[in-house]
């Protein structure tokens, strides 16, 4: 679980253009929307795209992407369950 | 300016008449697709028939194959609006105008269309083979600011007449939907399951069509009966590349400037209408702001879906059409009002006398534009008249070396890492430049040095004015990587959302709050005098004291320059 959200981590990174970030300045519980890393509407929908292209999930909906983005251990608890690929 | 004859080309008919005839019958083309383009999933869009528009072409033209399909229905939809005047399209006086915010981008995959050169996929080189077709010999101006385009080519239009250079100006609005276009909506969970439901309660998202729409405008006013105008605005919200002002800021900005002082006078406004939760939200409160909850209001993209370059061209004809009959057009795939203000949303055909209109639009780079005709206007006529203007900043930003006001800046690195390095010189704490693509990191940097010593406070009604050869086909061609291969097809929403070149514009607008007036135009050749003369023509609006504008070109890494000015009107 720990490595899945290391790798998580750098593809948020990566995939957000998140230049200035490195892996450890995101703490895994921190919202990743509105306060914490400033994430956007369009951010959503990458993440959208991340989770197929990554993991062969297919979110259909911005909004139920909305409880799975919270964080990096929603995100990651909700990849173990739900993963593809 | 008077317009003196116009044209409608879509999968409704190929005239205007039968345009308006099938609309007041509630017709549209809006269709399901299913494994069109190769796309894995299916869409519902208003598209022309596979091949209807080159045999179409044929009856006027027997060097089909010497056009792309979206030239061919431009060409068309010109053909039939000069038709019905005595104006020679190849006289010098006459200019044209394009609107459109993809053009050829279908290009960008080898397979389509292969016996057409390339270079075709500029917006530029495409207008040119458009305005040659007519023996036309100025350089014609792309309007490309994303979904508003098509009334900003009337404002361009407008503006440029003013110079008395040209007697007419033909505006046409054209845009072909294609995968590209598809995959990035779809990637943004922007569209429609079904025919979309403008204003309505269920409604879930917009559709996109295809169209061409042409007005043939005049300088000259003389004759008061016919339609007029000379009241055109664009404003930005300076909140989000993509989303609109929750408060529908921008719009209600450029609402308020057109509005007649007898609201009464108005048969109508014809509304945006995408039909996405947002946009039609934003709407409402921009006419409720604007005082206009009992003025009747429609939305027509339920017959065409989003015809995007043309939808403000299109869009104005039809209102012009439907006050000419005294009647007004019906919101199809309205039934529940589902947005915050009570808006009088007309949903069956309803008589009027009133003989003028405004129709709205907004766009990605939060660009929003208002349009009023009138028909048989006793007003004075309303000649843009466009002031003098200091220029009391310059910036000239190349790969190889950056000039503020004529002084060197000192840098080490050249081509992109320059843009990085003045990043961490001049704009703190701003990660958002991160995210934007090669164009707008240019601009936005040009823009910070450009701004340095100026008090931001004082640019709420700022314009932002750009011209630009290649506009933003490096992101065009990037964004087409991820959806080019079926085994990896993930459309990438980020890059999408910059396959428009005016989105540096929106980021400009947004970085420092200026509410005035955006637009990108494109031009084959760096013409001077021309990307002047289109820089200063934001002063025709006199709520319009400032403007950052200039030539903004990023070819590749190696290969850019920015070169702006901040323009202050002269007092």
């Amino acid at each position: 679980m720990n490595t899945l959200k290391e790798t998580l981590k750098a593809q948020i990174i990566e995939a957000l253009s998140l230049e200035e970030m490195a892996p450890a300045d995101i703490d895994n519980s921190a919202p990743l929307f509105g306060e914490g890393l400033g994430l956007d509407s369009i951010d959503a929908l990458e993440l959208i795209v991340l989770m197929e292209k990554e993991y062969g999930i297919r979110l259909n909906n911005p909004t139920e992407g909305k409880a799975i983005f919270a964080s990096i251990d929603s995100m990651a608890d909700y990849i173990e369950k739900n993963r593809k690929k | 300016m008077e317009c003196i004859a116009d044209n409608i080309c879509s999968p409704l008919g190929w005239t205007t008449n039968e345009n308006f005839a099938r609309v007041m019958h509630g017709e549209s083309k809006l269709t399901r697709h299913d494994g069109k383009w190769n796309l894995p999933r299916p869409f519902v869009a208003s598209l022309f028939p596979d091949g209807a528009i080159a045999e179409r072409f044929s009856a006027i033209s027997t060097d089909a194959g010497r056009y792309t399909r979206f030239e061919q229905l431009a060409i068309l939809s010109i053909s039939y609006a000069l038709a019905q005047t005595h104006i020679d399209a190849a006289d010098k006086r006459v200019l044209f105008v394009l609107s459109t915010t993809k053009g050829n981008v279908e290009l960008l995959d080898d397979e389509n269309q292969p016996n057409i050169p390339r270079e075709r996929i500029r917006l530029g080189k495409s207008a040119a083979v458009i305005a040659r077709f007519f023996g036309n010999p100025n350089q014609p101006v792309v309007v490309s600011n994303a979904c508003i385009s098509g009334v900003c080519a009337q404002a361009t239009a407008h503006r440029l007449m003013q110079s008395g250079r040209y007697t007419h100006a033909v505006v046409c609005g054209c845009d072909v939907q294609s995968k590209f276009i598809v995959s990035g909506f779809q990637s943004f969970k922007a569209l429609s399951s079904e025919p979309c439901r403008p204003f309505d309660a269920h409604r879930t998202g917009l559709n996109l069509g295809e169209a061409a729409a042409t007005m043939i405008l005049r300088a000259d006013e003389s004759t008061a009966d016919g339609w007029t105008s000379g009241h055109i605005a664009i404003r930005n919200d300076a909140n989000h590349i993509s989303g609109p002002s929750r408060t529908g800021e921008g719009s209600f900005r450029a609402l308020r400037r057109v509005l007649p002082d007898d609201t009464a006078r108005l048969a109508f406004v014809n509304l945006h209408g995408t039909a996405t939760p947002y946009n039609d939200e934003m709407e409402s409160f921009a006419i409720a702001r604007a005082g206009l909850l009992h003025t009747p209001v429609n939305a027509l993209k339920g017959y065409y879906g989003h015809t995007m370059g043309a939808a403000g061209v299109l869009e104005t004809i039809l209102s012009m059409r439907a006050v000419e009959a005294g009647t007004i057009i019906p919101t199809r795939g309205f039934g529940t009002l589902g947005v915050s203000n009570k808006l009088n949303i007309i949903s069956r055909p309803t008589s009027t006398h009133e003989r003028e209109f405004i129709k709205l639009l907004s766009g990605f780079g939060g660009c929003n534009a208002a349009v009023r005709w009138v028909k048989d206007s006793d007003e004075a006529s309303s000649t843009p008249i466009i002031p003098k203007a200091d220029i009391i900043s310059r910036v000239h930003l190349c790969s190889e070396s950056v000039e503020l006001n004529g002084r060197p800046v000192i840098t080490s690195a050249k081509g992109s890492a320059l843009l990085a390095e003045l990043y961490k010189q001049v704009a703190v704490n701003y990660p958002k430049f991160y995210k934007m693509d090669a164009l707008s990191r240019l601009g936005f940097i040009a823009s910070e040095l450009l701004l340095s010593d100026i008090d931001r406070a004082t640019l709420d009604d700022c314009a932002v004015m750009l011209v630009g050869r290649t506009g933003c086909l490096l992101t065009d061609q990037k964004y087409q990587a991820t959806i080019q291969h079926t085994e990896q097809f993930y459309p990438s929403p980020a890059t999408f959302v910059y396959t428009l070149s005016n989105i540096i514009t929106g980021e400009i607008a947004i970085r420092n709050k200026m509410h005035g007036e955006t637009s990108f135009f494109i031009l084959e050749n760096k013409e001077p005098a021309l990307v002047d003369e289109l820089i200063r023509s934001a002063f025709a609006d006199s709520e319009t004291h400032m403007v950052l504008g200039g030539w903004i070109e990023y070819e590749s890494a190696d290969r850019f320059e920015a070169t702006l000015g901040l323009y202050k009107r002269h007092i």
